[in-house]
């Protein structure tokens, strides 16, 4: 509406036609209030959105751009460096293999939470009532429980000397798992952490596509039925058509939660492991900025970070508002 | 809308009382304030803290000071976060290696004026300089703890061996009790713990790293340093049952359990081990008749260079009153509260005190260790090595069986990195 075509632009209104102001200036009112109250409405929220999510972000990408170490932090002037931090962190080696191996783990984490949280929710809309409350408060525990507490539980079962995991499978014949280390491989490790992940993940994915479900016109699915659809053509072709907005909201999201995972991983690496083979990216960025004292090199890394992390949202949000509008 | 109304006022409720905070303190009789006081780890002991409290409140009337313990994981971290922002604690506790990192950042108060007043030339003086920085004095010694060896006295009367003289000596006596007893520890030794990986080290010449022409040399592919490392890896694969990737907390738990025949531990272990049964941390209070404990012994005899462990104290830069904050600092320097810390088996930061820790067997062996005990780098950038996880990393390979030489000369060029920036 506000971009009107160039050639629009004419200069003035004519000021030539005597009835036309009085005819326009009755609705001229009536459309300035309509244009102020969303306004209005949306003051606080960007306000609060400025202050809590516009700010940090901006002192990011400043510090981004300075060298920012441990004096910086207590009140030293920080010095602009240009794209120095940049280039110091795509020029590293090891910044491309924290990434890609965070991309691999996402996708895993990704793929196994999507599986497992729509067979779960397929499953809930076949119990019946008692059976599904009871899947429900398994489901709302996992997720209730913090991530750090997820971690020092599941860390104590995978314990190398006195875990209950190593315990069982020793008891299997002829296995002697006693004195196992479960995180000292990194693919070991990163499996112990898919399981902890996708364990506390699967609950909000299930919730998210039962209630999804549970909206699918039964008589579309009984009369598919009717004409021969087996259960996974129907999957297929109804259910996952009527659902494909919250798949692909629900899978945006688990993408930035897994691609960003902190707790799980850094938790981890102190009960076992090397550091230097399992940090993700997340915790790299924490090594850099706070353990290293490299906040610059550390704040460039999250930039970077931060603008994958939008051009994989902003894909998908484009692409899911074309299929709304056409 | 009644909604974004709310939010909008939570938000400037939230501004306006962030306003607040920067109220300007009254130099003179302040009246309910609240020093904060970070201790780090369960080392000072309880009856040291109700001293702290009473004292100061007594001294300070009106005012009352309260400790909030931290963990030693993570803390640099946690020292940056916090001391940096306006709601810092007033005084905190911070490990002698990495004390380095915030003197020279800014972030204590400079206590010189004060130098003489907590103690002077009394003060342990390796801990007065790792809390100084640029000739001034920031952040004094707290306490020292030297790492002495633990011992399964039973186990050794069983393998018919007596107490090692010599560093060859303790690591074959390792060896044979780890033959002798299956599952056991001859000496525990969890890949992650590089403070005793360092004796090793030094014992053979090797350093961390040394200062030469205005630059940080890393030491650890030194011939002498390899051949420490060598031990290490024979220690780790041949006389410990400990995890590879490990780390030495919690270590009462396999001890009580009857797994470890020897570790090496600050001197204040004693007291996890002989914690009652149903405590927080249990331990195993039955095992008292059968714990000894010597110092380290030396390639040549005499007690090995060991890590210096322990902390200093310091007053926030941000602390909003500094002068309460100062007091509470001298309080924890007293005689009577160091006094405190000395019968708990830990070396007093006033070396007069030194006597204080006793004359058991226990005491002995700190009094030997603590004579010959060796830092970290001196470097303002040590903090990060040991903040970045560097040398667990590194001697968690070692314990995997990695190749010494080709990780000694990777370690080198990471240390190097962090301290020549």
């Amino acid at each position: 509406m506000a971009l009107a075509p160039s050639g629009m632009r004419t200069p003035a209104p004519p000021p030539v036609d005597g009835g036309r102001p009085d005819s326009a200036a009755a609705p001229r009112p009536r459309r300035r209030r309509r244009p102020l109250t969303p306004i209005m409405l949306l003051v606080p929220t960007t306000i609060v959105l400025l202050a809590i999510i516009g700010w940090p972000l901006l002192q990011l990408v400043i510090i981004s751009f300075q060298e920012f170490g441990r004096p910086q932090v207590f009140g030293a002037p920080a010095p602009f460096v240009g794209l120095d931090n940049y280039a110091d962190v795509l020029t590293d080696s090891a910044f491309w293999a924290v990434l890609s191996r965070s991309f691999l783990f996402a996708a895993v984490n990704v793929v196994l939470t999507m599986t497992l949280g729509t067979l779960v929710a397929v499953l809930m809309m076949r119990l019946t009532r008692f059976f599904r409350l009871l899947v429900s408060i398994g489901l709302l525990l996992a997720w209730a429980m913090p991530a750090l507490t997820a971690v020092v539980v599941w860390g104590w079962m995978f314990d190398t000397q006195f875990g209950v995991i190593n315990y069982l499978l020793s008891q299997l014949p002829g296995v002697d798992m006693i004195g196992h280390s479960w995180l000292i491989e990194p693919l070991s490790f990163f499996a112990v952490a898919t399981v902890i992940i996708t364990w506390q993940s699967v609950p909000f994915v299930a919730f998210t596509i039962y209630a999804g479900l549970t909206q699918v016109p039964g008589e579309v699915l009984e009369a598919a039925q009717l004409d021969g659809a087996g259960g996974l053509a129907r999957f297929r072709l109804i259910v996952f058509p009527y659902l494909k907005s919250i798949f692909i909201v629900v899978t945006i999201l688990q993408v930035i939660w897994d691609l960003r995972v902190f707790t799980q991983i850094y938790a981890l690496q102190g009960i076992g492991g090397i550091r230097e083979q399992t940090s993700t990216i997340g915790v790299y960025i924490f090594q850099t900025s706070l353990g290293t004292g490299d906040f610059g090199a550390g704040g460039a890394i999250a930039v970077i970070l931060v603008i994958i992390m939008m051009s994989i949202s902003i894909y998908y949000v484009r692409k899911s508002i074309q299929e709304e509008t056409l | 809308m009644r909604k974004l109304s709310i939010v909008a006022l939570a938000a400037a409720s939230a501004l306006a009382l962030a306003g607040c905070a920067t109220e300007a303190p009254v130099a003179e009789e302040v009246t309910g304030a609240e020093i904060r006081v970070w201790l780090v780890g369960t080392d000072t002991p309880q009856e040291a803290r109700d001293y702290l409290v009473e004292t100061f409140a007594e001294e300070n009337p009106g005012n009352t000071l309260v400790i909030e313990e931290q963990a030693w994981g993570g803390l640099v971290d946690k020292l940056t976060t916090n001391l940096s922002g306006s709601d810092s604690p007033d005084v905190v506790e911070v490990g002698n290696t990495q004390a380095a990192a915030f003197t020279s950042a800014g972030a204590f108060l400079d206590l010189s004026d004060e130098y003489e007043a907590l103690g002077g030339d009394d003060l342990l003086p390796g801990f007065v300089e790792a809390g100084s920085y640029d000739g001034a004095f920031y952040a004094a010694p707290y306490y020292s703890g030297a790492r002495v060896v633990f011992y399964d006295t039973a186990m050794y009367e069983a393998a018919g061996l007596s107490v090692p003289t010599t560093l060859d000596e303790y690591i074959s006596n390792g060896v044979a009790l780890a033959e002798a007893n299956p599952g056991v520890s001859g000496i525990y030794f969890p890949g992650q713990d590089w403070y005793n990986a360092l004796p090793y080290i030094w014992e053979n010449g090797g350093e961390i790293a040394t200062f030469e022409n205005g630059e940080w040399v890393p030491g650890f592919s030194t011939p002498e340093s390899i051949a420490g490392l060598e031990q290490i890896q024979n220690v780790m694969t041949n006389a410990s049952a400990a995890p590879e990737d490990g780390n030495e907390a919690e270590a009462q738990v396999p001890y009580c359990a009857g797994q470890i025949a020897q570790l090496s531990a600050p001197s204040w272990f004693k007291w996890s081990i002989l914690a009652p049964a149903d405590a927080d941390a249990p331990g195993c209070p039955d095992k008292e008749e059968s714990l000894g404990v010597f110092a380290l012994p030396g390639m040549d005899g005499g007690a090995a260079a060991v890590f210096a462990g322990g902390s200093n104290i310091a007053v926030s830069a941000n602390s909003a009153y500094p002068e309460l904050a100062t007091s509470a600092l001298a309080i924890m320097l007293s005689e009577e509260y160091q006094t405190i810390l000395g019968g708990a088996g830990l070396v007093p930061a006033l070396t007069s005190l030194g006597d204080t820790i006793g004359t058991d067997a226990t005491a002995q062996a700190i009094s030997a260790a603590a004579s010959n005990a060796k830092l970290t780098p001196a470097s303002p950038n040590w903090a990060e090595v040991e903040a970045a996880g560097v040398l667990q990393d590194f001697f968690v390979k070692i314990a995997q069986g990695g190749d010494v030489a080709t990780l000694a000369a990777e370690v080198d060029a990471r240390i190097g990195e962090i301290l020549n920036p």
